[in-house]
């Protein structure tokens, strides 16, 4: 039985304005404090309770900046939580900064089997993938040559073909995944919809208010870091659309602007 | 699952580790091919670098000071491996998480693995080094008996350990300082004149600096290898208990600082 389960969950994060400190700011702070610029502390999640349990999918739907992809890091265990706790049962596979990466020196084969061991796999289990992934990605010979010399479209087709050459039990998806041409994403959108009714809980983050309403049966509705609204898909995102469209009438075009600027 | 949090044991934490061996052990072996990828001679290089600095030095002290060759070498080529081990474990450690920063921000993996690919990287060419340095012994003084080079053993997990704790410090100081990176480079040259790597230590015993060499937690290393190698014994116990506290403190130091830094790492990259 897969479950997930966020208890007053929050996050906080500290952002330097130049993110890194240098020794001597480090040193001269201790000495002088107060003289050197305040680190800037990002509430990016406060108070969020969530009990998601095996046959649901949920959607989180939000503004830029509301905390969705943070939430969903979190939910894969990347981000540890500043309070509250997170319980998870069940095998987590996450696809979100898939492009990210490769190594650039190795070859198509050897960026498989990484990023296949990465998500757990055993050698026996990657050879048995392998080829599969080789032709779903439709690379060819290309998957012999090192991926620095690939193209932005052919990298995102071998990391999607890769991560999603797995049976997950906890889906985790940021966006609509756009990749490659035309061709390869109606095939990439199938893979998705089969990964999608295949994994025991499924979890996306949605810009897409239709889709969501296909895909989904509860919507999560965040804002500023915390829980809105959080029910049947059809209603929240009802409520969602009608409070964005006051909000354009209000002529603010990007709701919460200014928390995009403090989260990004 | 969740790693470095405060409800997990060191044991599930090494078991977290263990199970993913596939990867890091995958990532060591592209390290290493990828460091040669493209050259004629490939692996050779690991081979023929000690060599090369090795003769170099030789001819230099041999011919300068008159150094006897069979003694020499062996010192130079041990006191070689030890360093370029000990010393790229700290100036390679201090890029480790940087390095794998999109491996960070995909996957929940425990942070300890990345140390550890530097330094089982390192750890191939040492061995590499160390086994030229153990024939070079042969040939200038002759088999050293099968219960020092036994010695070696132990003293290589001390090494490992060593590597591993001080590759972790550095990473970690580096994610929260950048400086210490180029501070390191400098910290290496300083360091190296203070170690007797390739110098005699007599000469520095015969000017009253013995104390740099008692002082220097790297000297008892050297002579972990040295000792079997050169002498022909098994390492003195002052030596050997040295060496052991020196990797246990800093494993200590490694570990604690990873447990503290490990959930909040991620922020910093």
């Amino acid at each position: 039985m897969a479950s997930v389960e966020l208890n007053n969950l929050g996050l906080t994060f500290t952002v330097r304005h130049d993110k890194h400190i240098t020794l001597k700011d480090f040193l001269v702070g201790r000495i002088f404090r107060g003289f050197t610029k305040k680190p800037m502390q990002v509430r990016a999640l406060s108070g969020i309770d969530l009990r998601v349990n095996e046959g649901e999918r949920l959607g989180i739907i939000g503004h830029n900046g509301a905390g969705k992809s943070t939430l969903l890091k979190v939910l894969a265990g990347i981000y540890q939580p500043s309070e509250g706790s997170r319980q998870v049962r069940g095998r987590i596979s996450s696809l979100f900064d898939i492009a990210l990466g490769f190594e650039q020196e190795a070859n198509g084969w050897e960026n498989i089997r990484f990023r296949c061991y990465l998500q757990g796999e055993t050698p026996a289990g990657v050879k048995a993938k392998l080829r599969e992934i080789a032709e779903f990605s439709e690379l060819g010979d290309f998957l012999n040559m090192p991926v620095r010399y690939y193209s932005a479209g052919m990298r995102v087709r071998l990391a999607f073909s890769i991560a999603t050459a797995i049976d997950p039990e906890i889906l985790l998806v940021d966006e609509v995944l756009s990749a490659g041409d035309l061709a390869f994403q109606g095939k990439a959108h199938r893979r998705m919809r089969e990964m999608m009714a295949k994994a025991q809980i499924m979890i996306m983050v949605s810009h897409d208010l239709e889709a969501a309403r296909g895909v989904c049966n509860q919507v999560l509705w965040l804002e500023h870091g915390t829980v809105r609204m959080l029910g049947p898909a059809g209603q929240v995102i009802d409520a969602y659309q009608e409070w964005a469209g006051t909000a354009q009438q209000r002529g603010e075009s990007n709701p919460g602007g200014q928390v995009v600027q403090a989260a990004a | 699952m969740i790693f470095g949090s405060e409800n997990s044991t060191l044991a599930q934490y090494l078991r977290e580790v263990w199970q993913g061996r596939f990867f890091w052990m995958s990532l060591v072996r592209m390290d290493l091919r990828s460091r040669y990828r493209g050259s004629a001679l490939g692996m050779g290089w690991s081979l023929l670098n000690p060599i090369f600095m090795t003769t170099i030095l030789c001819t230099v002290f041999s011919t300068l000071f008159g150094q006897d060759l069979h003694t020499f070498a062996p010192y130079v080529m041990t006191g070689l491996a030890v360093w370029s081990y000990l010393s790229q474990s700290m100036t390679l450690g201090c890029l480790c998480f940087h390095q794998s920063e999109a491996y960070i921000m995909q996957h929940p993996s425990p942070m300890a693995i990345y140390p550890l690919r530097v330094v089982l990287g390192n750890c191939f060419h040492f061995g590499i080094s160390l086994c030229l340095a153990i024939l070079l012994a042969l040939w200038g003084t002759g088999w050293p008996g099968f219960l020092p080079l036994l010695s070696l053993v132990p003293s290589i997990g001390l090494f490992l350990i060593f590597g591993w704790s001080l590759a972790c410090i550095f990473g970690l100081m580096t994610v929260h300082f950048r400086d210490v990176k180029h501070l390191t480079e400098v910290g290496m040259q300083v360091l190296m004149y203070l170690t007797p790597v390739w110098y005699p230590a007599k000469l520095l015993q015969e000017r009253g600096l013995g104390w740099l060499v008692q002082i220097n937690p790297l000297a008892p290393f050297l002579e972990l290898v040295r000792a079997p190698l050169l002498d022909h014994s098994v390492p003195p116990p002052l030596a050997f208990c040295s060496a052991l506290v020196v990797a246990v403190a800093s494993f200590a130091i490694a570990a604690w600082s990873l447990r503290v830094r490990e959930p909040k790492l991620i922020f910093y990259l």
